[in-house]
This record gives structure tokens, sequence and C-alpha cells, in this order.
């Protein structure tokens, strides 16, 4: 299924937390200031109800998305208010794709868990916890995954600052 | 060497001494399994057939730190690693020496600045003999630095060789 | 080994001391027998890890009862600087996080870049990217398969796939100077054409690895030890498979037919298949059970030759022209969002890649497929022997620098 086809059976079903599409497109001629959008089309979803979302397109028999590809989060500037949650769907049995992007305020930092989903998040929303300061509510492992127990900071987010010294290793 | 360090006046005997346990420690110097990144694969490479560590003596890769004299650094180091790092080094008996393979070991390289877990360099953790340049190395370079490792030893002396570790 | 060991407390089986008549009527005196779970630190520094990666293991006697895989030693910030540098410049990171398949990492983040540039790429660049990526696939799984051996106590063959490896790595060098880390398939194209007499080089590479293919298998494959070690021995079954996210021979290996070369075709990899110049082997449980360790390493082992289909089929194809396309030196990369996922010899790597329109990229993400199929030693480990770990740790074919990227 191409993504019209994905978005249209979404919208059939009801899937819960579905806010919208986001497609590219080209830039306004007539606006300079517009410089248009290229890539992939995705699907805004509500964080809240993300894992809610995600068995849905699991369950579906015709979205079949039994895998989740990617789940990472991007900090788009240092003065916007929200972070992104990226996922990335992807069907065996359908040979589709879908990417799907969550909003979540930099603020309250907080999103319900999709490991009861895909057990392939835990890992994945590790990472995005450490690096990006995301609360996942009722993760089953709720450690560091990559930067050491004690580390002090959010690594990904645009305005980290980096470290002087570690347990007396000098940064500089 | 312990008990034989700053024993004796140089003399003929025992410089010739001092010739012999060289050679004998060169020609015998046994490498740490030490891998951490890229530089490990070029690593494994001068282990094998093409390149064969063996015909310097330094072919017999021991995984544990204890019965190794040798640590090649292959690769970058991280703050997590550095600790464990620390660790082997104490672990190896002396008279124990450090290579530092390739960019990341020798001071960062190529994730000098924007590496915020990244040690710049393994001699801020432990004491380095010789550095191997190359973002990897060439396992030729590899081999060179071993030989340079052997010159060092064979330059040193029971004698005048102040102790290594405190 | 640096392994240690420490106590825990609670015993899990006590028996007290008592007298026992056996059948025979002789007396058998039991003895208090205790034992302890054990927790043993396998890692960071151990030859079986490939790399530095500590699992802490729960071991009942020879029983292995959880495992905590503990990652991060290798960690380098590789997505953080995707942040920070021009686009052109992040190209050397991409071949230090899979440091064995160095070729599909430039390729993987090439494609994601191009796909937001909508750039058209010469149709003889695509051959040399395909026969590169290819030809490091060989490479990647002669290191997986070689390694896998020496852990199960074969020496030889490493030896052995080491000697073609350093043929192809002699190739690598004279199209690109690089040994392992390469930079040469960029974006727009390939760095430069293939100098005079390499395709034909790598044509005579492809006749002798053929050869010396069937020697591996003889060797290692219907090896009776090898078999006795592996089969029956970590077994993943289908929907746990796909719980975990796995991709790649640790997904085929449990029988799935999915290969993105095949089902979500990218570059030339359409055409091919369409030409039935390869097929996707997939694990058929032929010595043990369906999703076993054997079954992972027969499908790396039939890829490689698989591999040598494609490339010949490409230096069949192969016509002169162009190598790169025209881009700019400094790179602009119009806004947006791209994902591409490409068929890594481990499995699914996926570049995410955000741009603002400026030089430098708003969000580099690495989807590393060994990060996702390591996952899985969680849910494997429990009740395998201690013995038997090693073999199922081997048989998932990690890289640790894409692990901790």
């Amino acid at each position: 299924m191409d993504f019209q086809g994905i978005h249209d059976r979404l919208q059939a079903i009801q899937a819960p937390g579905l806010q919208g599409a986001d497609e590219p497109r080209e830039p306004d001629p007539e606006n300079k200031k517009d410089k248009g959008r290229f890539g992939d089309p995705f699907v805004l979803v509500d964080a809240k109800l993300l894992p809610a979302f995600l068995q849905v397109c699991r369950d579906d028999e015709r979205l079949n998305m039994d895998l989740v590809a990617d789940f990472t989060a991007t900090d788009p500037a240092k003065d916007d208010e929200n972070l992104w949650i990226n996922v990335q769907l992807l069907s065996i049995g359908q040979k589709h794709r879908l990417a799907i992007k969550c909003m979540i305020p930099k603020a309250n930092a907080v999103m319900p868990t999709s490991v009861p989903v895909h057990r392939s998040c835990q890992w994945h929303e590790r990472e995005a916890a450490e690096m990006y300061g995301i609360t996942f509510e009722g993760h089953p492992d709720p450690r560091h995954i990559l930067l050491p127990d004690d580390w002090v900071g959010f690594p990904m987010r645009k305005d980290y600052e980096f470290p002087e010294e570690y347990h007396g290793i000098s940064c500089k | 060497m312990g008990f034989l360090e700053k024993q004796f006046q140089e003399n003929v005997l025992t410089t010739k001494v001092d010739w012999l346990l060289n050679w004998c420690r060169l020609s015998s110097i046994w490498p740490m399994t030490f891998g951490l990144a890229c530089c490990a694969i070029e690593m494994m490479a001068v282990g094998c057939a093409h390149h064969d560590i063996d015909r310097f003596g330094a072919g017999a890769f021991r995984a544990s730190p204890r019965q190794a004299d040798l640590m090649i650094v292959a690769g970058t180091v991280n703050f997590k690693m550095a600790e464990r790092i620390k660790r082997l080094y104490d672990q190896m008996p002396s008279p124990k020496y450090v290579i530092a393979m390739g960019a990341c070991a020798t001071g960062g390289g190529p994730y000098y600045k924007f590496g915020y877990t990244v040690v710049k360099g393994v001699d801020r953790v432990v004491p380095v003999d010789v550095y191997v340049a190359g973002c990897p190395p060439r396992p030729e370079a590899l081999l060179e630095g071993l030989m340079k490792l052997q010159e060092k030893i064979q330059n040193s002396s029971v004698i005048r060789r102040p102790a290594r570790t405190a | 080994m640096t392994s240690t060991a420490q106590e825990t407390h609670e015993p899990t089986i006590t028996r007290s001391d008592e007298e026992v008549v056996l059948d025979s009527g002789e007396r058998e005196f039991m003895f208090d027998v205790r034992t302890q779970d054990m927790e043993v630190n396998f890692g960071p520094q151990h030859p079986a890890t490939h790399g530095v990666m500590r699992i802490l293991m729960r071991a009942d006697g020879e029983v292995c009862t959880g495992a905590q895989p503990h990652l991060g030693y290798l960690h380098r910030c590789a997505e953080k600087i995707g942040e920070n540098v021009e686009w052109l410049q992040y190209l050397p990171y991409t071949d230090r996080y899979d440091y064995l398949a160095a070729m599909n990492n430039n390729l993987g983040y090439s494609m994601a870049v191009e796909k937001l540039m909508g750039v058209e790429i010469p149709r003889r660049a695509l051959m040399i990217r395909t026969i590169c990526a290819e030809l490091n696939r060989i490479g990647s799984h002669l290191i997986a398969f070689g390694t896998y051996g020496l852990d199960l106590g074969a020496f030889t063959p490493f030896l052995y796939m080491f000697r073609e490896r350093e043929w192809m790595m002699a190739l690598f060098e004279k199209i690109c100077g690089a040994r392992l880390t390469y930079s040469y398939i960029r974006i727009g194209g390939v760095f430069n054409d293939a100098p005079p007499g390499w395709l034909s080089e790598v044509e005579r590479f492809c006749d002798t690895f053929e050869e010396k293919w069937k020697e591996y298998c003889d060797l290692l494959m219907v090896n009776h030890i090898f078999v006795k070690r592996t089969a029956d021995v970590g077994v993943i079954p289908v929907d746990m498979a796909l719980d975990f996210g796995l991709t790649g021979p640790m997904l085929r290996g449990s029988g799935v037919d999915f290969d993105l070369r095949k089902d979500m075709p990218y570059e030339l990899y359409d055409e091919i298949w369409k030409d039935k110049a390869f097929e996707i082997p997939v694990g058929t449980g032929e010595k043990g059970t369906l999703g076993d360790c054997w079954d992972r390493v027969y499908v790396r082992v039939m890829e490689m030759m698989e591999s040598i289909k494609i490339v010949r089929w490409c230096l069949a194809a192969i016509e002169p022209g162009p190598v790169i396309a025209d881009i700019p030196k400094t790179l602009r990369v119009p806004p947006g969002e791209a994902y591409v996922g490409i068929e890594n010899p481990r499995g699914e790597l996926g570049h995410y890649v955000v741009s603002d329109g400026g030089k430098v990229g708003v969000r580099v993400r690495v989807r590393g497929p060994s990060f996702v199929n390591l996952a899985v030693l969680e849910a494997i480990l429990p009740g395998a022997l201690i013995a038997d770990a090693i073999a199922i740790i081997g048989s998932t074919d990690i890289v640790v620098g894409e692990t901790d990227r």
C-alpha cells in the first residue's frame, strides 16, 4: 500500500490518536521564503495514544505493521518547544512502511511506553530517554543504556553543554 | 626483575645479561586480545596468515591480562571503558608495554571535537610506549609499531632502567 | 577472562543430610548439597563478545537463568556529530560504526541524503555501488563466519577466511585507497571510477571465491562437531523475532522470507531480482529446529554465494559512463525528513535524516541492526547452557561499533 492508502485505512478504522498527515510539497513559487518540504510523508499521532496506535497498526490485517524498524526522538531546534518522537513501522507481510511523528513538550517530556506492544521498543526507548530526557511511563527497565549510570545531562538535546571532566579524566 | 635492578655497576657481565634478557623479552611479546573498535579488525588481520605477527614472536594472543606483556589498545576509548582499561593494565604483570593503535587511542581521532564520551587519548589513563598513527593503521604500520617497541626493549637495561610502576 | 563471580543470597536447592537405602541394599549418605545462583560478568574484555560488550549472566550451575546485556563501552556519539558537521563531512563517520561493512553504511547514508535532494545517480555509479556493497557483504560474512568458528573452537577456518578477505580488501584498496574505512560511495555517486583492470580482477575473485566457498562449507557447515554445537541451540521462533524487530539473517534464519533487496528494492536490486539473478536463502531447520544458530549461520553462508551472483550480474551489465552526479562541494540539502532502510549484512540499516535547508543536518539517526538484534539475547539466553551462550552470542553477529554508535 502507498502512503495515501495507509492513511485512508487509518482513518477508516479510526486509529486512536491520529491527528493528521504531512506530505512533501514543492516550494511555493510566489513566497520566496518558502523552501517546500522534501522526503517522506508521515502521520502525526498524539504521543499519549502512541501505544494504542501501534497496537491497532499491528493488529489490523490490512495494515499488518508487525515490526517497529526504528523508534527515536529528535530535537528540532534550540528554541523549539517540542521534541519529536519518530517511529518507523515496517510490514513484513504487506511490504510497506509508515513513518509516525509525535510531538511532546520539552518542559514536560512524559509519554507512555510502547514496550507492551512491541518489545523491540525497549532499548530504543531507553536510548531516547537518556539522550533526550524523555520519561517513558511504565517502562520495565528504565536504566541508562549507552551512557554511564551517573552521567549528567541529556547529550542529544541541542542546548547540551559538553562536560569538563568525568571521574578525573579531563575532556578538553 | 626486581631483585636484579640497580644492584650492579655496569660491566661486561651485566651488559651481556642485559642483552640476553632483553632479547628474550622482545622475541616473545605476548599481546592481549583486546579489540575495541575498527582497529581491532586490522589487529586480527595482523594475526592472520597474510601479515603474520608470529614472525616477530608476538603471535600468542592471550585472552587474560595476567598472561600478557603487551596491551594493544585498538580503538576508541570512552569513559565507560577507561576504568576497565586501567584495571586490565593493573592486572598485567611487569614488565608491561602499551601500544596505542590508531588515531582514537592516540588522541581522540575524529571524535576529538564532538565526542562527549570519548577519552582524548588512552595516555590519559595508562602510560603508552608506542603510538601508531592511522585511522585505522595498516597492518604494516602496526608491525612497525611492534618493531619500535622491540627497539625500545632492546635498549632498556636491568641496571639503569627505572622501575616502571609505583 | 575477567569474569568475576559473586555469591547471591538465596540457595535454590537445599538437601539435608540423610541416609538413603538403595534398591541393592547398599546404604548411601547424602551430603548437604547447596547450589547457589551465581552472577557472572561476561566481558567487556572477552574474546567471544566480538568487541567490548558486557553481559551480566545469572547462572544456576551450568544453566543460564538470566542475561542482561550492558552496552555503551564504545559509545562514540556518532549521532551528535551528525548534528555538528556538514553533510559530506559526516560520511567518514558512517564508515566507523559498522566497520565490517563500511560500504553498506556509506550507501545507506548517501541514499538518505539523496532522497532529500532528489538527485539522479548515473547508471555506472549504481553498478559500482552494488558491486562494492555486495563484495563488502561477503567480507563481513566471512568475518562473522570465521570468528564464529573461532568461538566454537575451530581456528583453521578463521585463517582461511582472512585469506579471501585480504584479497577483497586489496580490491577495495585499489578502488579507493583504504582497506577498512572507505568513504568511497559519496552523495551523488561514487568518488572515482574503477581503475583499469579492476572489474576483471573482481571477476577473478568471484571465480576463486566460488571454489573456496565449497571448502568452507565442507570444513564447517557439515562438520559434526559444529553441527552438534549449533543445532537446536538458541532457537528464535518467528513471533519472537518479529516482536524484537529482528531483521537480516537473524529474521531469515527463523524462516521468514524477507529481504529488503527483494521486497522493498532500492537502486538496481529491482532489476536484478526481476532477472532472477539471485535468491534469498532462508533457514530450513535442516539440522535441528527452525531458527537455531545453525540456520542463522547457514543463511549467512548461502548469502555469500548470492552476493557473488549479484556481482556477476553487474559485471556483465556494466557500461562506461559518468560515476558521479553534478553536486556542489558544499551541500545544502533541501528541508525535509527522510528515512532509508537498506539491507546491511546484519539487517536493516536505517538512516533517518532531517534537514532545515542548511549545510549542517538537524538530525542524523542511525538505526543499527546490531543494536536491535542484540536485544533478543535477553530472551533466548535464559535456559541455555553457559557453553552454549558463546554459540548464541556469536550467531547474532553483532558489531559493537554499531550497537553503541
